[in-house]
């Protein structure tokens, strides 16, 4: 996988993360895992489609999901209720959009479909045989925020 | 009398967030859509002087609903919300007749002011 499909994300993941949560995520290292997985208990899953296309997770501890959701929802998140979910997908979707503008700055032109929730722990999504490049940051205040990209170019018939 | 606004967006935290926002501008929110589809029959419904519209949602996106609302309202007021920003997409909405287009995530005062500039 091409590295410059990743950088879009970096980038957009600190500035929409600085905006929301009003913290400024700390970045880790890049690691290569074989394919899209995720050992996360809440990921938010969005599909991109265009000229590359694949699946970007957004990955974090329930904890992490909790604290996030209260933030942006400005009150304590007490059970993790379909608002609280929304808000977490609403963050990835934020992501996911911002990346795609700076993916769409450097020629290639893509999509978002609207992301979906996964709870559970060790998550292997294998609709496509992509490699994934792991993007580790740490959020003061939140914890832990990984975001798994797994894209290539399209295929065409 | 407050002006009406209709909110199409199939996030719930986004629907909310904006609810809160709008009225405490003193906007009064007549609807609700989850889908470009609902907010096409909603707008028939209410006909609102506003529509804030999301992009990505499912069974109709926001700028085939744009368009459906415009071929039958050419006077509708539709801002466009949206996380994606991208030159082709603004340049698509403005062309199908969007009146602004306020990228995610905003601040809530850009998005007040974005509405009052169209309906006071």
């Amino acid at each position: 996988m091409k590295v410059e499909y990743i950088s879009p994300f970096v980038e957009a993941a600190l500035s929409v993360i600085e905006t929301l949560l009003r913290v400024a995520p700390e970045r880790g290292k890049l690691s290569a895992r074989p394919q899209v997985f995720t050992s996360q208990q809440v990921n938010v899953v969005c599909g991109i489609t265009g000229d590359v296309e694949g699946q970007v997770i957004y990955g974090m501890s329930i904890i992490a999901a909790d604290k996030v959701a209260s933030t942006m929802l400005g009150a304590p998140v007490v059970t993790f209720d379909q608002l609280a979910a929304s808000a977490i997908a609403e963050l990835g979707n934020m992501i996911s959009g911002n990346s795609l503008t700076l993916l769409a700055k450097a020629g290639y032109n893509c999509t978002i479909t609207p992301p979906t929730i996964i709870k559970g722990s060790n998550v292997k999504i294998s609709t496509l045989e992509i490699p994934a490049l792991v993007i580790p940051m740490k959020i003061p205040g939140i914890g832990d925020f990984e975001i798994n990209v797994s894209l290539q170019q399209r295929l065409r018939a | 009398m407050a002006k009406k606004v209709l909110i199409t967006d199939d996030a719930l935290f986004m629907r909310v967030t904006l609810k809160n926002i709008l009225t405490s501008g003193g906007y009064e929110v007549v609807a609700e859509a989850v889908n470009g589809a609902e907010g096409v029959r909603l707008y028939r419904e209410y006909q609102p002087d506003l529509v804030t519209m999301d992009i990505t949602m499912p069974e109709m996106d926001g700028i085939t609903a744009l368009q459906a609302i415009r071929s039958e309202f050419p006077d509708a007021v539709v801002v466009m919300v949206t996380a994606m920003g991208q030159k082709r997409l603004v340049v698509e909405a403005i062309q199908a007749g969007a009146k602004d287009f306020i990228v995610k995530p905003f601040q809530a005062e850009k998005v007040l002011e974005a509405v009052r500039k169209l309906i006071g």
